[in-house]
């Protein structure tokens, strides 16, 4: 016996199977095809030298639900718990896509179902009368409620220290406490400066997030930590500080991957994410453009800066200019008033011959020094120039490489869906303009909140919940800071 | 019932009733968050004490390696939050010095980049630092015997017992860096040739 997903392919004999069991009341072969692609539905068959059976969930993120559909399995089979089984297959489907509650309806005269769903931990809470046309039977509308678990997550790979609370794919707390301002004076993030930082604001941290979500440490379910990539100093504050607590609580530790968490950010924003979904990654630290199948099995790296992150070249050309750390913002706004056009900068590895090995990677580098040898040479002629149009002009320089990469993707793997990530994504232009380019060619875009792109604490606690819903098991206590962990690895096990 | 944590050279912890009941330590100077939890739950299932019976946590506050250091820190600060138990910080070259006994001493760790942290002390009190020595600044404390020592758990555990006992304040719980960030602000510099 084996169980699979189901696809077009088997349309015929699931619809053999479904007007054998269901009659009259048996869907329509038009109803089940649409089903079987619907957004978040999920349909399973159970194969022993044919389907023998089948069943059918849909997820409403949103609302933390999820609705049985149909479950149905060949007569001669029945009564070998394989209704069981495909009900259990259906539940740990919904337990991990976030489902706080499962629902479903059932005729009132189906004794044998009613006493699965009810050993199941499913409760009625309803009946509707003469649910079931053409045959007028009742329908018994029953619910079944999922304790998703609570965990809490700690983010120290760079300036941030962020301790975030959520329980499944709610939010209940994201406190963050950043030391942006003291690396001001010195044009970029200093790891010193960062690590000692986290360490002093580690506590208020964690008693502000404990006092946002409203619960006490022993009410936690499991701790997560972001153990890489990021800066190995300041990393080991926030991994010393999961492991004390793990210890102190007893509570299951999983140390995940920091990059992935921005890509995890964002089912607390809308639920659990469609895939598959291309991914783009954009910090001070980070450019990234990942193919996400599967986010806790399957994740991808298509691509990534082969020099410095858009962040840092937003840095670099805010010193430049003149302006402080950090420059996305700086520049965002000094862009306002200029001409995106007026100066043409290089667009790194977009020509043809870099694409072939480069098609999905990115370079910031020679765009940087581009710009400062236009200013420094304006200013040794003694010209002057417009410094909003140099900052426009840049700014859409970063911005139509990175959005032409992540439209490639998307049409490359067939996949239109894209989810951008990271705290560039703040910038108001990228963010415009990747809607303007998704919407033109029809692609699904995604962009959490500002404090949910950043770093913080709320994305490592999600996917470490992602990874509990899944079942798997913790991280084994002696993992380590891994300033550089590949993107594949979602879990240090 | 004291929980001691260290993390100034190697990684370790220890569990004190009077008596030191349990000492685990990983020696590996590299390997700190990845030893920290590991000595901790060791230290506990040696003892054979459970979180829940602990009264205090006692953690070196340095001078010492600042990465490794911090280890040590985070994970006493989360342990002693999660079970409400106060935090007692200790300075690791006091720790050292006890242990050594009431001389006149010139207690010194390892600071590197040929720079040593010291104190001296006399009759069982510090009398200058923590500080900051070159090596060439030895021979400037004459009379002083001198103590070149790592710290460990032990250490700690056993002076933070005796400052619980004498009332000596251990309410002070920030890393001693005696050094700022490696850093200088930017100048500017020119990105073109």
């Amino acid at each position: 016996m084996e169980l699979k997903l189901l696809t077009q392919l088997d349309l015929p004999a699931i619809m053999q199977l479904e007007n054998a069991l269901f009659e009259s009341e048996a869907w329509s072969e038009k109803t089940m095809r649409s089903e079987l692609d619907a957004p978040h539905s999920y349909y399973i068959g159970l194969f022993e030298k044919g389907l023998v059976g089948y069943a059918g969930l849909r997820v409403s993120p949103s609302d933390f639900a999820a609705d049985v559909l149909t479950i149905g399995v060949a007569s001669s089979e029945q009564g070998k718990g394989l209704g069981r089984e495909l009900m259990n297959a259906l539940l740990s489907h919904a337990k991990r896509q976030g489902a706080e509650q499962v629902f479903l309806e059932v005729k009132e005269s189906n004794q044998a179902a009613i006493s699965l769903y009810q050993s199941l931990g499913f409760e009625q809470i309803d009946l509707r009368k003469k649910y079931y046309q053409p045959s007028g039977e009742n329908a018994v509308v029953m619910r079944l409620s999922i304790q998703q678990p609570i965990v809490l997550g700690i983010e120290s790979s760079c300036d941030e220290t962020g301790v975030g609370i959520v329980r499944g794919n709610r939010l209940l707390a994201n406190a963050l406490h950043s030391s942006m301002s003291e690396h001001a004076k010195y044009g970029g993030v200093v790891p010193e400066v960062a690590a000692r930082a986290h360490l002093e604001a580690l506590s208020p941290t964690l008693d502000q997030a404990l006092l946002e979500a409203g619960i006490k440490l022993e009410q936690v379910d499991a701790i997560a930590v972001a153990n890489g990539p990021g800066l190995a100093g300041a990393l080991m504050v926030g991994i010393g500080a999961a492991k004390g607590l793990a210890v102190a609580t007893g509570k299951p530790l999983y140390a995940v991957n920091h990059l992935v968490g921005h890509v995890g950010a964002d089912v607390l924003e809308k639920g659990a994410v469609e895939l598959p979904t291309i991914a783009l990654l954009v910090s001070g630290g980070h450019t990234s453009l990942l193919l996400v199948r599967d986010l806790l099995d399957d994740v991808v790296l298509l691509g990534e800066t082969i020099d410095d992150a858009a962040g840092e070249a937003f840095d670099k050309v805010a010193r430049v200019l003149g302006l402080p750390y950090p420059g996305g913002p700086q520049i965002d706004q000094l862009a306002l008033t200029g001409d995106p056009k007026a100066i043409k900068f290089p667009r790194g590895l977009m020509l043809p011959k870099d694409l072939v090995e480069h098609k999905y990677d990115f370079s910031f580098s020679g765009l940087k020094t581009a710009v400062a040898r236009y200013v420094e040479k304006a200013e040794s002629d003694g010209i002057e120039i417009s410094k909003s149009d140099v900052a426009a002009s840049f700014r859409e320089a970063v911005i139509d490489v990175l959005l032409s990469k992540a439209i490639w993707a998307c049409e490359e793997y067939k996949i239109p869906r894209l989810l951008l990530g990271g705290g560039v994504v703040a910038n108001s232009r990228l963010r415009e303009e990747a809607k303007r380019r998704c919407d033109a060619v029809g692609i699904e875009l995604r962009i959490p909140r500002f404090s949910l792109c950043t770093d913080n604490g709320a994305m490592i606690a999600s996917l470490g919940a992602q990874l509990v819903m899944a079942g798997r098991k913790p991280s084994a206590l002696g993992f380590g800071a891994e300033s550089t962990l590949s993107v594949t690895t979602v879990q240090t096990p | 019932m004291i929980l001691s944590i260290d993390s100034s050279h190697g990684t370790s912890a220890a569990v004190f009733s009077n008596d030191c009941l349990s000492f685990v330590s990983f020696d590996d100077p590299f390997g700190h968050a990845e030893s920290i939890g590991l000595a901790i739950e060791k230290a506990l299932s040696e003892a054979q004490v459970s979180v829940e019976q602990l009264t205090s946590v006692a953690v070196g506050r340095g001078p010492a390696p600042y990465t490794g250091l911090r280890v040590g820190m985070a994970a006493a600060t989360a342990l002693s939050k999660a079970r409400s138990l106060p935090l007692l910080g200790v300075i690791t070259l006091d720790a050292i010095a006890y242990a050594a006994g009431e001389k006149d001493l010139l207690v010194v760790t390892d600071a590197k980049r040929k720079e040593l942290f010291a104190a001296t002390y006399k009759a069982g009190k510090r009398l200058q630092g923590p500080m900051l020595l070159t090596v060439n600044a030895l021979g400037s404390y004459p009379g002083f015997d001198l103590i070149e020592q790592r710290c460990n758990a032990k250490l700690i555990g056993s002076y933070a017992q005796m400052a619980l006992q004498s009332g000596i304040d251990l309410n002070e719980l920030s890393a001693l860096y005696l050094r700022s960030p490696d850093v200088t602000p930017s100048a500017g510099k020119k990105v073109s040739g």
